[in-house]
């Protein structure tokens, strides 16, 4: 009782509010957008494009020049160069993830390092500081989520056809290129939006768990893009929740819940397949003509 | 007028080598006419897909050219052409696309930039669902289909866009006999009722040399580029193939 009362007390201050609201923003966002990035198979590039960001954070920091426009156009780059390098034949791209990864990474500690009494820390950027939000940041935030969601509704057909099939896609003369780099480069500015709030492994999660587990329950594209953000909301709503129950830092706390998810529904659907697995060889034949 | 009379499709000296010096394609010179299908046949790895995929325009050739509707500006006539590659059947069971939407992408190239998919979209597929005898299954996901189905779907996705052109690469490939025989019925109806053009690389020669009115026969090299009857199936793939062939006929097909 007591513990629930707090919680209600909790609930009624301002930072709690804002952080749940700027949460719910940023879920809504990176769901959709872990449609593509999951049914595309480059689940990693969100790891990619967060180390990318965070060595652009800490460049902005080393410089002492507005770390969001540095790590801004860093992850910008970053994602255009993660796209050139995965399309070339020449090297593969989960290697070409871990090449930017390492290298956001390392410079990022080394140059915070140097940077040390400029007023940031690496934990606030790693972990998020989801509890200090400014009203401002919810501005910036629902701005960038109107307009990336606004251009993945203008090209959403072409977006669902190079996802179904690069080549097909290809062969019906869509501009497949095109969207390889537009689907990576708006990761890379949700992630810049994202980290300073979430965190670089919040925000990576973000962006592969809610469509991960959508897809394996939907028995179409309609159900994953409805069911995507579902997940997105329950997994950083129930996370604050539990953070603030147990008062431990909201990032580790939303993806654990996000697995948590995920895990449950393949244990339900295992079951679920144990059931039915003697009509499986029947359903198959049965429409064969 | 004239314009039909035209081929709908030139290839002329078309050679493709790909970066690791492999010669994929040499010297192919191909016209494909209106109401044509065409069988083109080769063992694996002859250039049977790369071909296509220089027709598509998603294979430039090292050299030569290709005309497709009259124009070298292969994607500006993309729209016309429907194409089902060869892995079309071998899909993740897990992905989640509907046999409807998958058919519904097949659209996608006729709706205009910022516009969805309208009334008349929704109208098409439902047509093509029922023409193509896979309504029943409109609901189920496209990765848990058999192989048969499966390949009914993706023919039913380039039909939906109304082509002018089809491009088949081995669609039977991993299909059961039965629909094997029933593809090549639907085959045949669309090229023979509807006036679409076909371009069907297989294996099955027996079977797709006697719905095919030209042959297009290569290892990489152009074999014999000639109508059906002055094919002499046996002589020609035995030189193409490099080794005796038993010519195989399915016992159902009319």
């Amino acid at each position: 009782m007591i513990i629930l009362e707090s919680i209600l007390n909790l609930l009624q201050a301002g930072f709690v509010q804002r952080a749940f609201i700027i949460s719910i923003i940023i879920a809504v966002l990176s769901s959709v957008l872990s449609i593509f990035i999951v049914l595309k198979q480059i689940s990693l590039i969100g790891h990619g494009l967060a180390h990318t960001a965070f060595g652009g954070l800490a460049l902005g920091y080393y410089l002492n020049i507005v770390p969001f426009w540095v790590g801004g156009v860093t992850v910008v780059l970053g994602s255009l160069g993660i796209t050139k390098a995965m399309r070339s034949a020449k090297i593969s791209g989960d290697a070409a993830i871990a090449v930017f990864i390492e290298l956001g990474l390392a410079g990022g500690i080394v140059l915070l390092s140097v940077a040390r009494g400029f007023g940031v820390s690496l934990e606030s950027l790693l972990f998020g500081s989801v509890l200090v939000v400014s009203f401002d940041q919810i501005i910036g935030a629902s701005v960038v989520a109107a307009i990336t969601l606004g251009i993945i509704f203008v090209f959403f057909k072409e977006l669902v056809y190079v996802t179904f099939d690069e080549t097909q896609a290809k062969a019906a003369g869509i501009k497949t290129w095109f969207f390889d780099y537009l689907i990576s480069v708006l990761a890379g500015i949700t992630v810049i939006v994202a980290i300073p709030i979430v965190g670089v492994l919040l925000i990576a999660a973000l962006l592969v768990l809610p469509a991960l587990t959508s897809i394996q329950i939907s028995k179409s594209f309609r159900q994953t893009v409805i069911l995507s953000p579902i997940f997105g909301l329950i997994t950083v709503v129930s996370g604050l929740f539990l953070s603030i129950l147990i008062d431990a830092a909201p990032g580790g706390a939303i993806v654990l819940t996000g697995l948590a998810i995920l895990g449950i529904i393949l244990v339900a659907k295992r079951i679920q397949s144990f059931g039915k697995s003697p009509e499986k060889p029947a359903l198959t034949a049965s429409n064969e003509t | 007028m004239s314009e039909q009379a035209k081929p709908i499709v030139e290839i002329r000296d078309v050679s493709v080598r790909y970066p690791n010096g492999v010669m994929a394609l040499d010297g192919i010179n191909v016209d494909v006419n209106q109401n044509d299908l065409i069988a083109l046949l080769g063992p694996n790895g002859a250039g049977k897909s790369t071909l296509l995929k220089v027709i598509l325009g998603l294979i430039k050739p090292t050299s030569g050219s290709v005309n497709l509707f009259g124009s070298q500006e292969l994607s500006k006539n993309l729209k016309y052409v429907g194409y089902v590659p060869q892995s079309a059947q071998v899909r993740d069971p897990n992905l989640p696309f509907s046999v409807y939407e998958t058919v519904m992408l097949g659209r996608t190239p006729h709706a205009g930039l910022f516009h969805g998919v309208g009334a008349q979209d929704r109208q098409k597929v439902e047509e093509t669902l029922k023409l193509f005898e896979i309504h029943e299954l409109k609901d189920r996901k496209i990765g848990q289909l058999s192989g048969g189905q499966s390949q009914r779907v993706f023919l039913a996705k380039a039909m939906v866009a109304d082509p002018k052109l089809l491009l088949l690469d081995e669609p039977t490939s991993g299909v059961d006999t039965t629909s094997k025989s029933e593809f090549y019925k639907i085959l045949e109806r669309l090229n023979k009722e509807r006036g679409i053009t076909v371009i069907l690389s297989s294996h099955d020669v027996g079977v797709i040399t006697k719905i095919a009115n030209r042959v297009l026969c290569i290892n990489r090299s152009q074999f014999f580029c000639g109508e059906n009857a002055d094919f002499s199936a046996i002589a020609e793939i035995h030189k193409v193939y490099d080794h005796p062939v038993e010519l195989m006929e399915h016992s159902d097909h009319p």
